[in-house]
C-alpha cells in the first residue's frame, strides 16, 4: 500500500516536472524568436538601407537585442526553470534524405537531419579555442590564489563604483576642471581667426603688389606701394577721397602690361558720368 | 506728390532681396580632423564636398564713400565652370541680440571672360587668394572649411602660400530678409560645434585696425 503510494507520487513529481521543462522551453523557444526577428530586421537594415541609416537607429537596434539577450538571461536564471543541464538529446534517426516537416518547421534552414547537422546543431561543449582559452583562464585563476583575487574584485569595484557616480552626479565644479584639462590643447586661434576673416573680408595680408612676408598690422602696403613705380600717381583717381577708402593702401592696383594712362582716363570718363556707386542705376559715360 | 513708402510699393520684377546670414570662427591644423569627423556626423548624410575656388575681389572706386566691391570666383578643380560674380552688402546693423552677421548678398553666374569685362567697367582687381577645403551641407545651413593661400605671383595660382596655420571655418545661410528664425538656427548647430571651434559673428569692419 505503501508502495503504491510512493510511486504515485514519484509519478506527478515527474508530471509537474515534465510540465515545467515544456513551459520553459515554450518560453526560451518563444524569446529566441524574438532575438531571431530583430536580427533578421537589423541585417536587412543592414544591407539594404545603409546610405540611410543614422547612429541612433544603429544604436537602437544593439540596444533592444541587448534587451532581448537580457530577458533570456532572466528566464534562464529564473529559479522556476529547471536545469537544461540535466536534459539530453539523443538524435535517434539520422538519414540523409530531405524531411519536409523539418524543413518547414525551421523555416527551409534546415532540410535534411543528417550526420552533418548533428555536430553543429547538438553540439554541448564548447568550441576547441574556446575550451583552450577557458582552460588557460581557471589555471590562472588557481594560480593567483583567493587573497589576490579578492584584492582585485575590490579594486575593479572601487573603479565601477566611482565612474558610476561621476557619471550620474554632474558635478558644477567638474566644467571649471575640464576646462583647465582643455587649456592644454585648445582647437582654435582667435588670432587666427581675426587674420583669416580680415584676409577675406578685405584683403589684409592679401595684396599681390606687396612683396610676401609678415603683413603689417596696420595700413598695410603702404610703403612699398609708394616704391611701386611713378605712374602710381598717375593712375591714382580721385585724389584723396580714394585714397580714404582705405582699402589696401591708395594703390588702386595696378594691372600689369597696361599702359598707365589708358586705365585713368577710362576711370575719369566712368567717374564723371554717375554719382552713385551702383553699376545697376549707372547711366552710360559720356564721351 | 510724394513716392509712397519703399514697403508699399509694388515689386515690379527683379529678384527677391537675399540676405546672407554669417558665423564665422577658424580651427588649427591639428583639430582639422576631428572637426571634419563631427561636422560629417552632424551635416547632412553625403560625400563630403572638397574645393579649390580661385577668388578674385574687384574694386570701383568713386569719388566719395566706400568702393564698390564685387568678388568674382572660379573653381580650380573644375575649370569648364562658370565663374561666380557676388555682390555683399554692408552688415545690417539692426538688432545688437541678433546672432548671425546679416548682410544683402547678390549671386550671379558669369562666363569666363569675366575679369576682362570687369577691367572693361572699370574695376581693378584689389587682391586675390585661393581657398581649398570641404563643403558641409545641413539643409539651407551651409559649412565651408577652408585653408586660405596668398598668391605669391599675380595671376598663378600654383605659386602660394598659406596665410596662417588655421583653417577658415563658415557658417552661412542665404534667405530672404527678414527671417530671423534662421539666426536661431544656425546658433543652435554653432553650439555643438563647441568647444572645437567658436563660430561667431565678426563685425569685419572692426578687423580693419
Amino acid at each position: 500500500m505503501y508502495d503504491i503510494f510512493v510511486y504515485f507520487c514519484l509519478f506527478l513529481l515527474q508530471h509537474r516536472e515534465e510540465k515545467q521543462l515544456e513551459a520553459s522551453v515554450e518560453s526560451l523557444a518563444s524569446r529566441v524568436a524574438h532575438v531571431k526577428n530583430a536580427l533578421h530586421s537589423f541585417i536587412y537594415k543592414l544591407e539594404n538601407e545603409y546610405e540611410r541609416l543614422a547612429w541612433p537607429s544603429v544604436l537602437d537596434n544593439f540596444a533592444l537585442l541587448s534587451g532581448q539577450l537580457n530577458t533570456i538571461n532572466k528566464l534562464l536564471k529564473n529559479e522556476k526553470t529547471p536545469s537544461f543541464r540535466n536534459q539530453v538529446i539523443i538524435p535517434l534517426l539520422l538519414s540523409p534524405d530531405r524531411d519536409e516537416d523539418l524543413a518547414k518547421l525551421t523555416e527551409q534552414r534546415v532540410p535534411v537531419f543528417s550526420h552533418e547537422i548533428v555536430p553543429d546543431y547538438l553540439r554541448t561543449k564548447p568550441d576547441p579555442e574556446v575550451e583552450e582559452q577557458e582552460k588557460q583562464l581557471s589555471t590562472e585563476a588557481a594560480r593567483i590564489g583567493p587573497e589576490v583575487a579578492q584584492k582585485q574584485i575590490q579594486a575593479l569595484n572601487k573603479v565601477c563604483s566611482n565612474l558610476l557616480e561621476k557619471l550620474n552626479n554632474p558635478r558644477d565644479d567638474r566644467d571649471t576642471e575640464t576646462s583647465s584639462l582643455r587649456q592644454n590643447k585648445p582647437s582654435f586661434n582667435p588670432a587666427d581667426t581675426n587674420a583669416l576673416v580680415g584676409a577675406v573680408a578685405f584683403g589684409k595680408g592679401l595684396s599681390k603688389c606687396r612683396p610676401p612676408g609678415p603683413v603689417a598690422p596696420t595700413h598695410p602696403g603702404q610703403g612699398p606701394m609708394m616704391s611701386g613705380g611713378p605712374t602710381l600717381q598717375q593712375v591714382t583717381i580721385g585724389g584723396g577721397s580714394g585714397q580714404q577708402a582705405g582699402m589696401g593702401g591708395p594703390g588702386a592696383p595696378q594691372q600689369q602690361g597696361q599702359p598707365g594712362k589708358m586705365p585713368s582716363s577710362i576711370k575719369t570718363n566712368i567717374k564723371s558720368a554717375s554719382g552713385s556707386m551702383h553699376p545697376y542705376t549707372r547711366s552710360l559715360p559720356q564721351q | 506728390m510724394e513716392a509712397p513708402p519703399v514697403t508699399v510699393m509694388p515689386v515690379t520684377g527683379g529678384t527677391i532681396n537675399m540676405m546672407e546670414y554669417l558665423l564665422q570662427g577658424s580651427v588649427l591644423d591639428q583639430a582639422l580632423e576631428s572637426l571634419l569627423h563631427r561636422l560629417r556626423g552632424l551635416c547632412d548624410n553625403m560625400e563630403p564636398e572638397s574645393f579649390t575656388d580661385h577668388e578674385l575681389v574687384y574694386l570701383l572706386k568713386g569719388q566719395q564713400g566706400n568702393p564698390f566691391i564685387l568678388r568674382a570666383r572660379r573653381s580650380l578643380s573644375h575649370p569648364t565652370a562658370p565663374w561666380h560674380l557676388r555682390y555683399l552688402g554692408q552688415p545690417e546693423v539692426g538688432d545688437k541680440s541678433r546672432h548671425a552677421l546679416v548682410r544683402n548678398c547678390v549671386d550671379v553666374a558669369a562666363s569666363h571672360s569675366l575679369p576682362e569685362f570687369l577691367n572693361e567697367m572699370g574695376f581693378r582687381m584689389d587682391h586675390e587668394f585661393v581657398a581649398n577645403g570641404h563643403i558641409f551641407r545641413k539643409g539651407v545651413m551651409k559649412v565651408v572649411v577652408s585653408k586660405l593661400s596668398r598668391i605669391l605671383v599675380p595671376g598663378n595660382t600654383e605659386n602660394t602660400e598659406r596665410l596662417s596655420l588655421s583653417y577658415l571655418v563658415e557658417l552661412s545661410v542665404l534667405a530672404p530678409a527678414g527671417q530671423d528664425t534662421v539666426s536661431e538656427d544656425m546658433r543652435s548647430f554653432a553650439e555643438q560645434l563647441k568647444p572645437l571651434v567658436h563660430l561667431e559673428k565678426i563685425d569685419p569692419s572692426k578687423q580693419r585696425h
